[in-house]
Formats: C-alpha cells, sequence, structure tokens
C-alpha cells in the first residue's frame, strides 16, 4: 500500500515532504520535551525496527493471504515516536525491495504516520474510559479502534491521493465512486487488522504491560 | 527474509568513487528533477540520462531487474487500466473495450517516470553503503534523533528478521498450521490469526528487552553526552565534506541537468 515512484506529480511529492517535515519536527519536539528524550531511542528504533519485519508475517485467508499494516499498533506503542519511526521503516522499505519510492517517501509517511498518531490518541482515551471497568476490555476495545481507524484512514488517503492526482479525464463523480467502492472493498480488512492488533496488544497486557503504558 | 543492501558498493566506477554527500545531493535533486517532467519530448534526455548513469555506475543489469520486479509490478496494477478509461480520443475499439490515446499517454508518462527514477535512486543505493548515506544525511542536516534511530533500526534490522526465522520454524515444528482441517475460504483461522499475533507480539517483547539492554550499554559508553567537534581550517572542511575538485565537478554537472529540465518543463 506505498506509493510508487512517477506516479505522482513533483509537486505532490515535495507537499508530501512538507508535511512529513512538519509532522517530524512536531514528533520531535514532544519528544525533547520529554525529561531524557535519548532514553526512547532505542526502544522506538527496535520497535520499528521489529514492526517492519512483524509486518511481512503473512495471515492465511483461503485461497490467498494478506498482511498486516499494524500502523495503528505502531502509534499505540511508541507514541510520538511512531512518526520518525514510519519515516525510518519506509525508507527502509524503499532502500532494501523497492516497495514505495524515494520521491514519494514523504506522501508514504503521511498517509501511514498521521493515521498512526490519531491511533496513539484514540488509544490515549482508554484511560478516561476503562478506569471503573475491566482493563482487559477497555485495552481490547481501544486497541480495535486505534488499529481499524489506522489502517482505515491510511487507507483512505491512500486511495484520496492516488485518484486524485492521476491526469485528467475522470471527472468528478467517477472519482468519488471509485474512492467509495475501494473503501468498501477495504472494510473486512479494516475490520481484520483491528482484531489482530486487539489480539495483539491483549498478548502484551498479559506478557509484557509496561510496553502499553509507557507512553503515558 | 533475505534483505540485500550494500551488495555492489565494492566495484570502482566513477559513481562510486564520487564523494557520497555530493552524489546525494545532485541525485536527489535530478530524482525530483525527474519527478516534474510532463512533456512528451523530455522523455528521450531523461531516459538518456537515466541509461547514461547506469551504464558509468557498472551496476550489473540483473541488479536492477532484480529491485524493478516488485514495484514494476505494483505500478502496472495501477495504471493498466489508464488507457482505458481516461480521455476522449478512441484509437482503438474492440466490444467494451476502448484504447484511448490520452490515457496511453498519461500511461506512457508515468512508465517512464517511474524507470527512470527508481533506476536513479538504485545507482545511489547500489554505489553507496547504507551508513555513508545516513552519515551524509546527518552532515546534511538531518536531525541526529532522526540519524540514530535510523543507525540502530539498521543494525538490528537482521538480528530481528532472524529471530522471526527461528520462531516461524519452532511454530512449525509444532504443529502450526498442518491442523489438517478443512478450511473456510475467505475466513482466516481464528486460532490460526491467534497464534500469529502471538508471534508478532513476542517478536516485539523480544526486540523491547533487548532495547533496555541495548540502551543501558550504550548509557555507559557515553551515550547521550554533548562532544565538541576539534578545530580544523574551512579548506579541509570543505573538502572533507564535498570530496575533491572532480566530486565537485560532478555535482555542479548534474545539478545543472537537474534545472536544465526543470527549466525545460516549465519553458
Amino acid at each position: 500500500m506505498h506509493i510508487p515512484d512517477g506516479l505522482l506529480p513533483a509537486q505532490v511529492c515535495l507537499g508530501g515532504y512538507g508535511v512529513t517535515g512538519l509532522v517530524t519536527w512536531y514528533s520531535l519536539r514532544q519528544i525533547n520535551r520529554q525529561p531524557d528524550p535519548t532514553e526512547g531511542i532505542p526502544k522506538a528504533s527496535l520497535l520499528a525496527a521489529a514492526f517492519f519485519i512483524a509486518s511481512s508475517i503473512h495471515i492465511p485467508i483461503p485461497p490467498t493471504s494478506v498482511h498486516f499494516v499494524l500502523n495503528g499498533l505502531l502509534g499505540t506503542l511508541l507514541g510520538y515516536y511512531a512518526f520518525p519511526a514510519i519515516l525510518i521503516g519506509l525508507l527502509f522499505q524503499a532502500i532494501a525491495f523497492g516497495h514505495g519510492g524515494l520521491t514519494t517517501l514523504g506522501v508514504n509517511a503521511t498517509i501511514m504516520g498521521i493515521p498512526a498518531l490519531i491511533a496513539y490518541q484514540i488509544f490515549q482515551l482508554r484511560s478516561h474510559w476503562g478506569r471503573s471497568r475491566d482493563r482487559r476490555w477497555s485495552t481490547g476495545l481501544f486497541a480495535f479502534l486505534a488499529g481499524s481507524i489506522g489502517l482505515g484512514l491510511a487507507v483512505l488517503f491512500f486511495f484520496g491521493i492516488v485518484i486524485g492526482t492521476i491526469p485528467a479525464g475522470l471527472d468528478v463523480n467517477t472519482e468519488r465512486a471509485a474512492v467509495f467502492g475501494l473503501m468498501l472493498a477495504h472494510i473486512p480488512l479494516i475490520v481484520l487488522e483491528g482484531i489482530f492488533t486487539t489480539m495483539l496488544a491483549l498478548f502484551l497486557l498479559r506478557v509484557k504491560p509496561e510496553l502499553l503504558t509507557s507512553t503515558e | 527474509m533475505k534483505l540485500k543492501v550494500d551488495e555492489w558498493v565494492h566495484l570502482k566506477s566513477p559513481i562510486h568513487r564520487w564523494e557520497p554527500k555530493s552524489k546525494l545531493v545532485g541525485l536527489v535533486a535530478l530524482i525530483f528533477a525527474f519527478a516534474g517532467v510532463k512533456d512528451w519530448y523530455l522523455l528521450p534526455a531523461m531516459l538518456g540520462v537515466t541509461v547514461g548513469l547506469y551504464i558509468a555506475s557498472q551496476l550489473p543489469l540483473s541488479f536492477l531487474m532484480k529491485r524493478l520486479r516488485y514495484p514494476g509490478f505494483f505500478l502496472l496494477g495501477i495504471v493498466v487500466l489508464l488507457p482505458f478509461c481516461s480521455g476522449e480520443t478512441v484509437i482503438w475499439q474492440w466490444g467494451a473495450l476502448t484504447l484511448r490515446w490520452e490515457g496511453v499517454q498519461a500511461m506512457l508518462l508515468i512508465v517512464c517516470r517511474f524507470l527512470s527514477i527508481v533506476t536513479i535512486g538504485f545507482v545511489l543505493l547500489g554505489t553507496t553503503p547504507v551508513l555513508t548515506l545516513v552519515k551524509s544525511m546527518r552532515s546534511l542536516g538531518l536531525p541526529s534523533l532522526l540519524a540514530d534511530m535510523t543507525l540502530l533500526a539498521y543494525r538490528y534490522l537482521f538480528e530481528i528478521a532472524d529471530s522471526l526465522a527461528t520462531m516461524k520454524q519452532a511454530m512449525r515444528l509444532r504443529g502450526f498450521g498442518s491442523s489438517g482441517k478443512s478450511r473456510t475460504w475467505l475466513l482466516p483461522n481464528r486460532q490460526e490469526l491467534r497464534g500469529l499475533a502471538s508471534l508478532a507480539g513476542t517478536l516485539l517483547v523480544r526486540s523491547y528487552e533487548q532495547s533496555e539492554r541495548v540502551y543501558k550499554a550504550m548509557r555507559l559508553r557515553g551515550y547521550g553526552m554533548k562532544n565538541y567537534p576539534q578545530k580544523t581550517s574551512w579548506k579541509t572542511v570543505w573538502r572533507e565534506e564535498w570530496g575533491d575538485s572532480s566530486s565537485q565537478l560532478s555535482l555542479i554537472l548534474v545539478l545543472l541537468l537537474a534545472l536544465g529540465f526543470v527549466v525545460a518543463e516549465i519553458l
């Protein structure tokens, strides 16, 4: 789900870099406000690498298989480090496999990274909601929301940008119908991503709960 | 999963010898100039420059072919419909299938841009070790936090990939994925999904625990302390930063070329 090189006009690529620069600057500012900003670096880098590898795990859905994006979960675990982590993950994907591209790195980081930050904010809401209720339930529910909204927004941005910038000839209604149709087609995957994120979050809650609370 | 980077960085072509920072600035400028190409008559020039640079880099053709396969298919999946649904001038018709001229033009433009940009990208990556590239980006103003994260992620990528492969093998040996039950189409198996979630979770927990040990080891070795640069004359600094005169000349030439493409596009 990465936009390859050559597809987008230069203005959109530069715009993507502009947005990425701005969001990175904001993330770094938030990180530098922490008492020791360097403390999170190894954790964020290792988890970024682990996410990069974990997203290569394929889930068999006969007759095919899918893999998860996990950007929602990345946001919930890494907080403000999520955006730089995604930027770096995408850079490696472009370098090592040719997924995505160098000119579209900014656009792709925006597509994946902003939903991750939103997912982080959604996941934080669980502390307001779930205080009186069972912790497992609130973690599960908000992990589902974070995972599915993280991917859902990314899919929306992706198709919006691809169809909106593809050369003329398509009228506005066709474009709108295409984005809408493609979004509908992705709903099962979005739900599946939410379920997988929930399962992963519940696993972490059982095995290593501080991973879920360390970004609070 | 096998990550193949830095496979051909040991060659000795002029592009390999080009000072990394000058090379990074020059080739990235060229890539962005190519991304802005919209005019037909610039396409042969763009492809010509690309082929010239690739030949000069002495990288084998198989390297490029292998790298182009995945993104190429992906791009084709996106643009293959363009000639049929975009544009007005019909050039060929067979039943409901109509080939339109504007769509064909748009597709060719995208494919040529894609080939040129990706090839130049691989010339840059194929001739420069990743670590040198990050160092160059850092001296160009990449925030140190980002540079540190990139280097650490790069360092542990291979190790985590190995550990995933080991865990997957362990799962298979314990009978994962061979339950023998008939599977429902289009529905993931709940137990399998749970197993894979635990696999991904274990990978994250292991990386997290490792990151804590790494952080402590780094702190003990003085990470996070300020280091002061040594004083050197600006001439040495300039030379160290941008390379010898041939590197600087190449940089100027490529920047002029990039500027040429941008100006030609505007005019």
